[in-house]
């Protein structure tokens, strides 16, 4: 059996599942304050009347570190970084403790500038006496090659609580990003730690004892709390990845797809390209600051059931002021809810109150109730598909680097609707007819997020760099570095990062992972010539594991997802 | 975290599956590490800065630009018509008002690309400059341009195509002539009869280092610019003056690049040259980003920068003090008592003889202007490689008058009917048409 919790922003929910289907699900109110009395309360719910010995895996989407950061609730963080030549690094600080240490490695890893490590060692000092205990070191160029970051790490080695090194977080090139990645995963940590504790002592408190437990990324994978406890800040934005693989577990897609989840105050939209989820390509923001956190790509339409309906020159605008709840519910104005009822197309809480509502609307409009509710449901349908386009503008705008690449880019164009969310039954044949496209609403959608928790799996991400005249081969997110003979070659690198990953996998994960699902995204092998002497190959492979519905469970939950 | 002061849109396209030759300057690794750079610096994160895709050009755009033999097609690949459709792309940004400012950081190159194209020379086979100048003009009417090159190598190329063009002011500096390829640029190239003072050379001696560059900037670019009131500033940037370029012998640094373009202030950078692929084109670039974006730039600095070392030498400022002062008075003076001696009946006649490195081919070329009284006049070139023989190129100017228009269609209609020439190329800018004529085989 499989046990899922999602920790969302208004419900948790919990799913109990096994190869045949779902056993029982369970919804509670999230409590903000105490997120762990919530997943105690879903967990009693879902496991009553089943042998809890029997759960072999258990995962859980949280909330917890995004709002965390969200709230400001974090602990301090002493920041070391090694920059060189370019942007000031004074300019990227983070926290009240931020300390650029002199020295500089170039865009190959060559040290241009060795560490100051006498002023690396008086900094750490003096940020312990103000009471730092938990460290960031960060180098620019540390992906290249990690020897500043590896030097810190040395010096703290031992003295402090928790240490983020920026290269092991992600291999990608992007220096403030690094920063700002290294900083918040160390900031949350003391939090994450706490709350993983709790949570170990209350699987244990149902008599829940399984072989294997995860958190689920903001890239719709999932991680070991042992890894989490390393990465905690790949738990943010968990949301919109537990919905996506929700769907995935639900549906069978296959073509380019849009996801929209009706929400009361926005939608949230992620599309997918030939059935897989499209990832953010440069991560997510946390408060403001760019991060190397991988992510689904989804857009949050301030749109949603309980946006407010109001007239505006001459015609119906609808949302963005979230004004719930909607008048059938006793809210004091009109929803789209309300338009809903008043078109009898919904029956949903005192539509009387409804009803009013759109005559109100309608007399300043000078329209019938029945006029003014049309007007609201197909206005929302226009805005809500404008936003969609724009969103795969700007995905098939994206830039590339190659002739091939640009020749042969394939542009996304959706074949259909999936569509989650409360009214989203009442809506699939007006957003069907505004987007011209055939929409699925999945059965089970009201748990999708805890189905989509426990059904994912592990994903993965590696980079590998080469360098034959330096003779280096390095994989930074693995720990990977290695000596490598100047014949060294793009086919021996494309064996070599899904060699070490898989193995990565199958020693921290428990996880045997089949070589053909490692799928190489990036690759490239350009000469470097020094005069006109060939010198060597700079050689770079990128390899990621999809995220993806575990193999044993593909059929667990499926249906037949009907077009409507 | 800064904010960009001028938006800047960055048309980046480093053609990583494109070489001229496997150890060519001009291969797939010659903007790896610049793309390195600016992403580990994070520069596509600053608001304000934004990264674009480029677009394809058409053929239509190359077409309005050169005379092309044997035909447009066999002289372009892929690469070069996205290199060119990004130049345009950063163009539309500016003109649309998306951007304060744009920069094309594409390759391949193009400012050694002539009017007439019978190959590639300099590693170039299109004009990415004309060709977007030339895009803009017709779908949104620019009138008045300036390009300033400051490419190493004197852009020879887009010299010739503007150089009967007095709504086109070329100004190139660049490392003497007598010194490096592609042997020309000297303070006597003022252009042609009718848009004389609108070409304007800067030739620098060798070791000239920021100082020198920056000082005709100020004296004699700035003031000129000042003068003519183009529409639209574009500086043609090439970054071989660096101090470590393998195929130059200049002293410019990153910071000297990155002050240039705060002085100069261009609506639009195009890249052109610069091979020093690791030591300098990363700090370069993201110099030039920084300063076209109003950010600081002041730790922009290479690892070997050492500002005693390439410091100028004095009698060197002193000849760029001179040789400023001849591009002034070249521009606000040119002499004229050339344009007789040039000119046959109503004809102005040219006569050249270009190799293209490159390709390996060799061109013989005899150009007539007319002397019309009311326009720029129609132009015809007449052109013989060693690929193709006895090719016509004939071009009505954008602001052609009715006569060189009428002129035009009968001499097209005579040298189809003569059979002289095997292959002729037809441009009507005043109407936008393009027609080609071949005989035989």
């Amino acid at each position: 059996m499989i046990l899922g919790i999602d920790v969302g922003g208004t419900h948790t929910d919990a799913v109990l599942l096994n190869k045949d289907g779902l056993l029982a699900s369970a919804k509670v109110i999230t409590d903000h304050q105490d997120l762990l009395s919530s997943v105690r309360a879903a967990l009693a719910e879902v496991v009553r009347g089943y042998d809890t010995a029997k759960v072999k895996r258990f995962n859980l989407s949280t909330t917890l570190c995004t709002n965390a950061i969200v709230q400001g609730d974090l602990e301090e963080v002493g920041v070391l970084v090694s920059a060189g030549p370019g942007i000031d690094p004074g300019l990227f600080g983070i926290g009240t403790c931020y300390a650029v240490i002199p020295g500089g490695l170039d865009h190959r890893g060559t040290e241009i500038k060795p560490l100051d490590l006498d002023q690396a060692r008086s900094k750490i000092v003096e940020f312990k006496e103000r009471g730092v205990r938990i460290f960031s070191v960060i180098g620019k160029f540390s992906p290249r090659n990690p020897k500043h970051e590896n030097q810190l790490a040395e010096l703290l080695e031992n003295t402090c609580d928790f240490l983020t090194l920026g290269h092991t977080l992600s291999g990608q090139l992007n220096f403030p990003r690094r920063v700002a990645t290294s900083y918040y995963n160390s900031a949350i940590w003391p939090i994450f730690n706490d709350f993983a504790n709790s949570v170990a002592d209350s699987l244990n408190d149902f008599g829940l004892q399984p072989p294997h437990v995860n958190i689920l990324k903001a890239d719709g994978g999932t991680m070991t709390f042992a890894q989490a406890r390393q990465t905690p800040v790949e738990s943010i934005f968990s949301g919109p990845s537990a919905s996506v693989m929700g769907i995935m577990a639900i549906c069978p897609i296959e073509s380019d797809a849009v996801l929209l989840d009706m929400g009361g105050t926005t939608t949230d939209v992620a599309v997918f390209a030939d059935g897989d989820p499209l990832i953010e390509a440069e991560s997510v923001e946390l408060a403001h600051r760019p991060t190397l956190v991988r992510a689904m790509k989804t857009k949050s339409i301030p749109l949603g059931g309980d946006s407010a309906v109001y007239a505006s020159q001459g015609t119906v605008s609808v949302g963005p002021r979230r004004m719930g709840p909607c008048m059938a519910q006793g809210g004091d104005v009109p929803t789209l809810v309300d338009a809903l009822n008043c078109a009898k197309q919904y029956f949903y809480g005192q539509t009387q109150a409804s009803d009013r509502g759109m005559q109100i609307l309608g007399q300043e409009l000078g329209w019938s109730p029945d006029q003014v509710s049309w007007e609201v449901i197909h206005e929302f349908c226009r805005v809500l598909k404008q936003e969609t386009l724009d969103m795969l503008n700007e995905i098939n705008e994206r830039p590339v680097y190659t002739v091939h690449e640009f020749l042969e880019y394939r542009q996304i164009v959706p074949q259909r609707i999936y569509l989650m969310g409360g009214p989203a039954q009442v809506m699939a044949p007006f957003i069907s007819q505004a987007f011209g496209l055939p929409v699925v609403v999945p059965d089970n959608y009201a748990v999708a997020n805890a189905l989509g928790a426990a059904l994912a799996r592990p994903t993965m991400q590696a980079e590998l760099f080469a360098d034959t005249e330096k003779r280096i081969m390095t994989i930074p997110v693995l720990g990977v570095s290695e000596r490598v003979g100047n014949r060294y070659s793009l086919d021996q690198a494309r064996t070599d990062v899904v060699n070490h990953l898989c193995a990565y996998l199958t020693n921290h994960l428990d996880w045997k992972v089949p070589q053909f699902e490692v799928e190489i995204v990036e690759e490239s092998a350009m000469n470097m010539v020094k005069d006109v002497y060939q010198v060597g190959q700079d050689i770079r492979v990128k390899c990621q594991i999809r995220p993806g519905i575990s193999p044993d469970y593909q059929n667990a939950v499926r249906c037949l997802c009907k077009e409507q | 975290m800064q904010r960009a002061v001028n938006s800047l849109g960055v048309v980046f396209f480093p053609a990583f599956d494109w070489a001229i030759s496997a150890t060519h300057p001009e291969r797939q690794e010659r903007l790896l590490y610049t793309m390195d750079q600016l992403k580990e610096e994070g520069v596509f994160d600053i608001p304000g800065i934004r990264e674009y895709k480029p677009d394809v050009a058409d053929m239509d755009d190359i077409r309005r630009v050169h005379f092309c033999f044997p035909d447009t097609a066999s002289n372009l690949t892929n690469s070069h018509l996205i290199s060119a459709g990004g130049t345009i792309k950063s163009g539309q940004l500016v003109m649309e008002q998306e951007e304060d400012k744009a920069f094309a950081l594409v390759r391949p190159p193009g400012h050694h690309a002539m009017k007439v194209v019978h190959g590639g020379r300099g590693f170039c086979n299109v004009n990415m400059e004309a060709v977007m100048v030339e895009n803009l003009r017709q779908h949104y009417g620019l009138g008045r341009v300036a390009i300033v090159d400051t490419d190493c190598h004197h852009g020879d190329g887009t010299q010739d195509i503007y150089w009967h063009d007095p709504e086109t002011l070329y100004i190139s500096i660049h490392q003497d002539g007598r010194t490096l390829f592609p042997g020309s640029g000297f303070p006597g190239e003022l252009g042609g009869p009718k848009a004389l003072g609108k070409t304007v050379n800067i030739p620098l001696p060798p070791t000239t280092s920021d100082e020198g560059v920056l000082y005709a900037i100020e004296n004699a670019v700035l003031p000129i610019l000042e003068d003519f009131k183009p529409e639209l500033v574009i500086n043609s940037a090439g970054q071989d003056n660096h101090f470590s370029d393998p195929l130059t012998n200049m002293n410019v640094s990153a910071q000297g690049y990155a002050r240039l373009n705060e002085l100069l202030n261009p609506n639009i950078a195009v890249l052109e040259g610069g091979y020093s692929i690791q030591g300098a084109l990363p700090y370069v670039n993201l110099g030039i980003v920084l300063a076209m974006a109003g950010l600081d730039y002041t730790c922009v600095r290479e690892p070997d920068y050492d500002p005693e070392a390439i410091r100028q030498e004095r009698r060197i400022t002193e000849y760029i003090k001179k040789i400023s002062q001849a591009a002034l008075d070249g521009y606000f003076s040119p002499p004229t008592a050339h344009m007789s001696r040039e000119k046959q009946g109503d004809f102005f006649i040219r006569s050249k003889e270009v190799f293209y490195d490159t390709s390996f081919i060799t061109e013989r070329q005899r150009e007539y202007l007319l002397d019309c009284p009311h326009c720029p006049g129609l132009l015809r070139a007449e052109t013989s490689s060693s690929k193709t023989k006895n090719c016509l190129g004939l071009e009505i100017p954008r602001l052609g008058c009715e006569h060189c228009q009428a002129e035009g269609e009968r001499i097209f209609e005579q040298e189809k009917s003569r059979g002289k020439f095997t292959n002729i190329q037809f441009i009507n800018r005043v109407d936008g048409t393009c027609r080609r004529h071949v005989i035989g085989p």
